[in-house]
């Protein structure tokens, strides 16, 4: 973790109203959605952005917890810590950011996935989500699924990176501006 | 058939089957951990009452704040479930949102789209 980075982001971004790295489970991401949930009503949020914030807030949230509950069933020495940060940029927008370790493997199972929502309009992207919850497949278990496209219709604009670590393992960086 | 009801918590609605007056409501939040597991108890109900002795007219009353994406996957099987039963039960659905949740109501129109057999009415309060 880079602390400085960290520093920086914190600084040129305006509000930040929440951010947490660490090992996730669902008590701490209700906990979290309540005090999200607090944090919009004393901005005076619109129900409609506080309520897409939310949407993004668990999708990330929960997808990085269901992907560490996979990982740590197969690998000793998994590190399951993943960061999460809601907040407003200098420019006004609100914007749910995620990091997490991932491998190569499911580095190529979500990049093409994210290409694609890249290129895509929103009516594709509707498309897109209603033909994956129709086929019962690629539901939260098999890396993110249907919650990217969910997040995507929910977001103005969405960017992400892979940064290698290692030859097997990425730090994903996932950031949804609303 | 007994009726079944589940508590609302904070990431769970409140869930009311009531098997005589034809009743089927859910109300709150639905984001849990395990969604399919969360809701197993409700649809094995479900396919239990319509094979069984379910009333002609049943109302399905959904009031979801907000919810996740597996929970929509449910809640298509949900509908899928309704569509089956259709032909015997005249179901009528109310979708329920606050009027300034436009992605609640945008998450009934898509249902709509997707089911078009069925009778699902949006109801904003």
């Amino acid at each position: 973790m880079n602390i400085e980075k960290l520093e920086s982001i914190l600084e040129e971004d305006g509000i930040v109203f929440l951010t947490y790295g660490g090992f996730l489970t669902q008590e701490l991401i209700a906990g979290m959605t309540d005090a999200l949930e607090k944090e919009s009503q004393n901005a005076e949020l619109s129900m409609k952005l506080a309520n897409n914030i939310f949407i993004i807030f668990i999708e990330l949230s929960q997808n990085m917890m269901n992907y560490s509950k996979t990982k740590q069933e197969h690998e000793d020495k998994f590190d399951p810590k993943g960061l999460i940060m809601v907040g407003k940029n200098s420019e006004g927008h609100y914007y749910v950011m995620s990091r997490n370790i991932v491998d190569s493997e499911d580095k190529n199972k979500i990049e093409p996935k994210l290409q694609k929502i890249k290129e895509s309009d929103i009516a594709e992207i509707k498309r897109l989500y209603k033909e994956a919850r129709r086929s019962g497949k690629d539901t939260h278990h098999k890396g993110g699924g249907i919650g990217f496209y969910e997040i995507a219709k929910k977001s103005s604009m969405i960017e992400y990176s892979f940064t290698p670590i290692n030859e097997k393992k990425f730090y994903f960086m996932f950031r949804a501006v609303l | 058939m007994e009726n079944l009801i589940i508590e609302e918590t904070k990431y769970t609605p409140r869930i009311v089957l009531d098997a005589n007056e034809g009743i089927i409501e859910l109300k709150g939040k639905s984001y849990p951990e395990n969604t399919f597991e969360f809701y197993k108890p409700m649809m094995e109900w479900l396919e239990e009452y319509f094979d069984g002795n379910a009333p002609e007219k049943i109302v399905v009353n959904i009031e979801i704040i907000y919810f996740n994406s597996s929970s929509s996957k449910l809640f298509f099987d949900f509908f899928d479930l309704l569509d089956e039963a259709k032909d015997e039960h005249q179901i009528e659905i109310n979708w329920i949102y606050d009027e300034e949740n436009d992605s609640a109501e945008e998450a009934g129109e898509d249902f709509i789209e997707d089911f078009e057999d069925l009778t699902i009415n949006l109801v904003s309060k």
